[in-house]
């Protein structure tokens, strides 16, 4: 049963178009890279798909609701309650400690619960510094918070933009393990990279160019 | 944890973890609510500092007789209770009355008044000399003084006639057991001799009391003091003739007669014994620009020995209080019958029009100064939203709905106020003070309600201060976020 579903979506910016005319469908429980060069598309859709953008035309169905037809304020609604996002500069709010930004998602979704955001930052091997502020963290360890945040809601899809692009291959690793287990728990994942090894560690990737959809390679090597 | 709790957290870290810009909003709404409290402290303030400065312009209440019932010591001083000590600055009375100067054939209108209480209703009055400070002197005003070229020190004689058909007393009736009997008469080379008898139950004299001032102070000056010539009157009944009985005071015969015709006219049947001539020494010229520079003043006590009578016309008031406070104590004090009070409209409504611009000039001022917090406040929101646009763009991309973000920076807009107007509070009133002791020359005391109004006007100023901010903050493209930049 697909999760997502894009249907014939494009998105023109006066003469670009950023995307054109793609479809593609993502399952419940489904690992997949989104791969291709800067300018390729992948950002677009990602914005699409993470519920901060519409399509020119299109259909864009997740969990069975054309999305492309949304108000902006219900697009809010759905992205707090479906969609967990992990970025490529991680992105934590400054003045707040590590348990405190796991919270603050918790604080849009539903209700702040201290000991549910620090089970969170013990699965991403953070617990000790739950209380240390983002200046204090490394950047992997940034990076752990942000998994841990995007978790914490429980949401059917975690959409990760380039997580592992400022992150060295210790860390990396450490991301990819995480994102592992929580394929493993069931949880659809979509990650946008344009690293091979990022894109290999998923089940199947989706490469786009020039806003097309070029191809889709599944990993057979899947697993081991 | 509630949501309150998680939003009271997330605030009060944004203030108190991000000190340096926050400290420059706190510091500009803290400068603004100081001079908001302290001008508002002087605003309310205003009446009652500038109340004692108003009363160097004169009188702002008249106490009058009413109806048929006569205006007395006693009767004024029950007025004067209805007044607060404190805020009754001075009661001037008058009594007017014409006296004659006859050496000029003119006649004068004279006040008899109390000088000390002159000196706090009519601050304005300027004395060239002194003002009358012993008996017998006056205090004469500039226009008749150039009319009949009068200075410092000259001598007038002022004589007083009831007016006619004015009740007459027969000697009987000025010989009443223990009536004090008052007269002048010609003495030694023109100057005028005072005498004042007490009287026993007989009608006799009891006690005499002369004045010999005027007289060679080597020859009839003695007199007055000499105990044995003084002697001589006690147990006489009048009127007497010299020499018989009473022997003149060597080498003063003509002060001697003059004592003795003083008396008799104090007791002689008519009119004639009424008129009371009396020599004044001018102890200085009054200068007002007013219609007073065509009056006499003597005191009260002098007036009361010319007539006869201490009956009052008017007494002129200077309270320090509000216009609406004035009225309040003129209507209580004309309630108690026998006077009516009046405001001296002139005084209270120019007060009230002078106090009504400076506390309108405050207002403008405070108003200038909110609006330049308002502006400070703003620029500083307006900064910290640009700083933290990414912060911002992933708040929503995290699910905030505008309103969240609205509400957190309200919220901290809040709180900032809060803690300004808390902050500017206390320093208001030291500025309040400062002022009021520089300017007024006199302190002021806190005013407990200025700390919620300070904090309440503060946080209302930075919340409007937050308004472009806040709106800037909603439109921020949560997608921002997902851009590597």
């Amino acid at each position: 049963m697909s999760l997502l579903e894009l249907r014939n979506v494009s998105k023109i910016y006066g003469e670009l178009k950023a995307l054109d005319n793609v479809s593609i469908h993502v399952d419940q429980g489904e690992w997949v890279a989104i791969m291709g060069p800067s300018g390729s598309g992948k950002s677009t859709m990602m914005n699409i798909i993470g519920c901060m953008d519409k399509p020119t035309s299109g259909q864009v169905l997740l969990d069975g609701v054309d999305i492309a037809r949304e108000s902006s304020k219900r697009l809010t609604d759905i992205r707090r309650d479906k969609i967990g996002l992990i970025f490529q500069q991680f992105h934590m709010v400054s003045y707040l400690t590590a348990v405190e930004n796991v919270m603050v998602s918790q604080y849009y979704h539903s209700m702040p619960d201290e000991k549910e955001a620090l089970e969170a930052l013990e699965r991403v091997g953070l617990r000790e510094r739950a209380r240390h502020l983002p200046s204090q963290l490394s950047g992997g360890e940034q990076q752990r918070v942000c998994v841990a945040r995007a978790l914490i809601n429980h949401p059917e899809l975690i959409l990760a933009d380039e997580p592992t692009g400022n992150l060295d291959e210790a860390n990396e690793n450490i991301v990819l393990d995480l994102f592992a287990q929580l394929h493993r728990e069931g949880t659809t994942l979509i990650v946008v990279t344009h690293d091979p090894e990022v894109a290999d560690a998923a089940q199947r990737t989706i490469v786009l160019e020039h806003g097309k959809l070029l191809k889709e390679v599944v990993n057979e090597h899947f697993g081991e | 944890m509630t949501k309150r709790r998680m939003f009271l957290r997330m605030i009060t870290a944004s203030l108190l973890r991000r000190r340096s810009r926050m400290l420059i909003a706190l510091l500009s709404i803290g400068i603004g609510a100081t001079i908001l409290a302290g001008l508002v402290t002087i605003y309310v303030d205003v009446p009652r500092q500038m109340g004692a400065q108003f009363r160097s312009y004169g009188a702002n209440m008249l106490i009058l007789p009413d109806g048929d019932s006569a205006l007395t010591p006693d009767s004024l001083q029950t007025a004067l209770a209805a007044i607060p000590a404190d805020e009754l600055v001075g009661a001037a009375s008058y009594r007017y009355v014409r006296l004659d100067m006859t050496s000029r054939q003119q006649s004068f209108t004279a006040a008899g008044t109390d000088f000390e209480q002159i000196t706090k209703t009519s601050p304005y009055f300027s004395v060239e000399g002194s003002y009358p400070s012993a008996t017998r002197e006056v205090l004469v005003g500039k226009e008749i003084a150039d009319t009949i070229g009068v200075k410092t020190g000259s001598t007038m004689t002022l004589t007083w006639q009831p007016a006619q058909g004015a009740a007459e007393k027969s000697p009987e009736e000025s010989r009443t057991p223990g009536a004090v009997l008052s007269g002048s008469a010609e003495g030694f080379g023109g100057g005028l001799v005072y005498v004042a008898a007490q009287l026993d139950s007989e009608t006799r004299i009891a006690s005499l009391t002369v004045d010999a001032s005027t007289q060679t102070p080597e020859y009839g000056g003695l007199l007055a003091e000499d105990e044995a010539f003084l002697a001589q009157f006690t147990g006489k009944t009048l009127p007497l003739t010299l020499g018989e009985g009473i022997d003149a005071f060597s080498g003063a015969t003509v002060t001697s007669a003059a004592v003795v015709d003083a008396l008799n006219r104090a007791v002689s049947a008519g009119e004639q014994a009424q008129v009371k001539t009396v020599n004044f020494l001018v102890a200085g010229i009054l200068t007002t620009g007013g219609e007073e520079e065509g009056y006499l003043f003597i005191s009260l006590e002098d007036m009361a020995i010319m007539t006869g009578s201490d009956a009052l016309d008017v007494a002129e008031l200077s309270v320090s209080a509000g216009a609406e406070q004035l009225q309040a104590y003129a209507d209580s004090i004309s309630e108690q019958g026998g006077v009516q009070a009046r405001l001296v409209k002139r005084v209270t409504r120019s007060e009230a029009a002078v106090l009504t611009k400076l506390q309108s000039l405050v207002f403008l001022v405070t108003a200038v100064v909110l609006l330049l917090t308002m502006i400070c406040v703003s620029t500083t929101m307006m900064a910290v939203v640009s700083e933290r646009r990414r912060e911002i763009g992933l708040r929503k991309a995290l699910g905030a709905s505008d309103g969240s973000i609205r509400a957190e920076f309200l919220g901290e807009g809040l709180f900032l106020g809060a803690l300004g107007g808390v902050l500017g509070a206390v320093l208001g009133f030291v500025f309040a003070q400062v002022v009021s002791v520089n300017v007024f020359g006199s302190s002021i005391t806190f005013q407990p309600l200025l700390l919620p109004i300070a904090v309440i006007v503060s946080m209302a100023v930075s919340a409007v201060s937050c308004l472009m901010p806040i709106k800037r903050a909603v439109a921020i493209d949560p997608a921002l976020v997902l851009k590597g930049e």
